[in-house]
């Protein structure tokens, strides 16, 4: 048996997590304020939408990720404290105007003939933009000092692959001919855009940037 | 999106039929309707035996299943139609959390009345859908709807389930015992939701509080159905006292539904008298 009292080092030869991280606790806490709020206006439309739509298995999927959003949003709420936000509706808010008009469209579809729009919206543009902030954020920040918030992104994103692929199925199943091809393409064309002008669900910068500094003499 | 989505524009697809309030309760064929008592000619408790027993089953296990949709769409809709915030007509953030935990239990009671119904020979659509649970759900101030819907209409989900699952029982049905063993247990944690925000939001406010007490005793009274649920050896559907006061309810609330149930009852049976001498 191993001596109990030989030292060893505090991180094993297998733990490779280092102390850097690109956010810090402001910065973190404005990122989870705004996924709680983009978390909470999901898990109302979704409720909201279940009445609303006649197709009995989506109905069904959409009370089921209406409950997981709103854990979502119950996560974030209880991480903001955490991050020195006391108040939490203060920083309960989306990243800008765009955001909101984006959502705006998102949550407009409401008849019970659009249920094709309101799936397309949400998994094929909204869904995919928060896997990808979620993703950055996950990856980015530092695993040993914020290693509460990479839990709950951890939980989250198992939910947000899930529900996805849920909603693409659902949406596969919809899609019969060359008009739905192009109502949900004209759809979800017109929410692309609208988040792409709000920079994702963070705001720009929600999954980093990809700009390169390009060496003078490069450019001349 | 609009607030407040009125009965009449729930989405469903085309297998199903709605049936009015009206017609619901004067069809004598419907528990509690236009002489739901008419029937009373010997016990008309649910039993294995009774020669009408597999059809009142799955016509129940049916009218549960519509329920559950209607419960699904209603919590759905409270997280919709109100805004978080301190007036009068927002509720709290932790609120609007139980009702989306509803919005997943109410979708696994419909998945989960879906094949009991299959199991008992069923189709979608086979019986009639009225909209007053949905209705219920309506109710613009977020404390009435919440005591309407989560103590008057999941307190009688409590007692049909019981019901239910003491007939898997006697039936000799394990797989309804074991689904209606289940979704008692959700049905509680419901309606200990109501029990505990009607408490929490009118802690300071009891005319309010008497306002959605007053609404819990008018739905639970229409839903006594003439006397089809209550503490009578044949009622059909039993109050189930232990299942309740689990929830939040008290020895005298129970009482006082108990008393109700046996009004409906005796209107009913007046009701029945007069269309028999008429």
């Amino acid at each position: 048996m191993a001596d109990s009292k030989k030292p060893r080092p505090a991180f094993a030869p297998w733990d490779r997590r280092e102390l850097p991280g690109m956010f810090d606790v402001e910065e973190t806490a404005r990122r989870v304020g705004h996924y709680k709020w983009v978390e909470m206006r999901l898990f109302e439309a979704l409720g909201g939408w279940v009445a609303t739509v006649p197709e009995l298995d989506v109905k069904l999927r959409l009370g089921t990720h209406c409950y997981k959003h709103a854990w979502h949003a119950d996560l974030w709420n209880k991480r903001l404290p955490e991050l020195r936000e006391m108040n939490t509706e203060r920083l309960t808010v989306p990243p800008n105007d765009e955001f909101v008009t984006f959502m705006d469209a998102i949550t407009e579809p409401e008849g019970p003939d659009q249920t094709l729009e309101k799936l397309v919206g949400v998994y094929r543009v909204l869904i995919p933009h928060k896997i990808a902030a979620y993703t950055y954020h996950l990856n980015n920040t530092s695993t040993i000092t914020d290693a509460p918030t990479m839990r709950s992104l951890r939980f989250v994103l198992n939910d947000e692959f899930e529900d996805w692929r849920d909603g693409e199925m659902l949406i596969q199943s919809l899609i019969t001919d060359e008009a739905d091809v192009q109502r949900a393409a004209t759809h979800q064309a017109r929410c692309e855009g609208l988040i792409v002008k709000a920079g994702g669900i963070a705001g720009p910068g929600s999954i980093g940037s990809t700009d390169v500094a390009v060496p003078e003499e490069v450019t001349a | 999106m609009k607030k407040i989505l009125p009965p009449e524009e729930l989405a469903r697809d085309s297998r199903f039929v709605r049936l009015s309030m009206e017609d619901r309760f004067s069809d004598r064929r419907s528990p509690g309707g236009g002489g739901s008592t008419s029937g009373r000619t010997g016990p008309t408790k649910l039993t294995p035996d009774a020669p009408q027993a597999p059809d009142r089953a799955r016509a129940l296990m049916h009218g549960i299943f519509v329920g559950e949709i209607q419960a699904l769409e209603g919590a759905g809709r409270t997280c919709w139609d109100f805004e978080v915030g301190p007036h009068f007509d927002e509720v709290p953030f932790a609120l609007k959390l139980d009702m989306a935990r509803q919005c997943w239990d109410e979708a696994r009671h419909c998945e989960i009345s879906i094949k009991l119904s299959e199991w008992m020979g069923t189709e979608l659509g086979e019986f009639a859908e009225s909209t007053f649970l949905y209705e219920a759900a309506c109710n613009p101030d977020p404390v009435l709807r919440l005591t309407g819907v989560n103590r008057a209409l999941e307190g009688l989900a409590i007692d049909v389930f019981n019901t239910m699952r003491e007939f898997g029982q006697s039936a000799g049905d394990p797989v309804l015992e074991f689904c209606e063993d289940w979704m008692l247990a959700d049905e509680v944690t419901h309606v200990k939701m109501g029990s505990d925000w009607l408490r929490r939001i009118t802690e300071k406010d009891p005319d309010r509080r008497e306002r959605a007490l007053e609404f819990q005793r008018v739905v639970d009274k229409l839903f006594s159905l003439g006397g089809f649920r209550g503490e009578d050896d044949d009622s059909p559907i039993r109050l189930a006292r232990k299942f309740r006061e689990m929830a939040g309810f008290t020895h005298e609330e129970v009482d006082e539904i108990s008393d109700l149930s046996k009004q409906a009852r005796a209107e009913g049976e007046a009701r029945l008298a007069q269309a028999n001498a008429s």
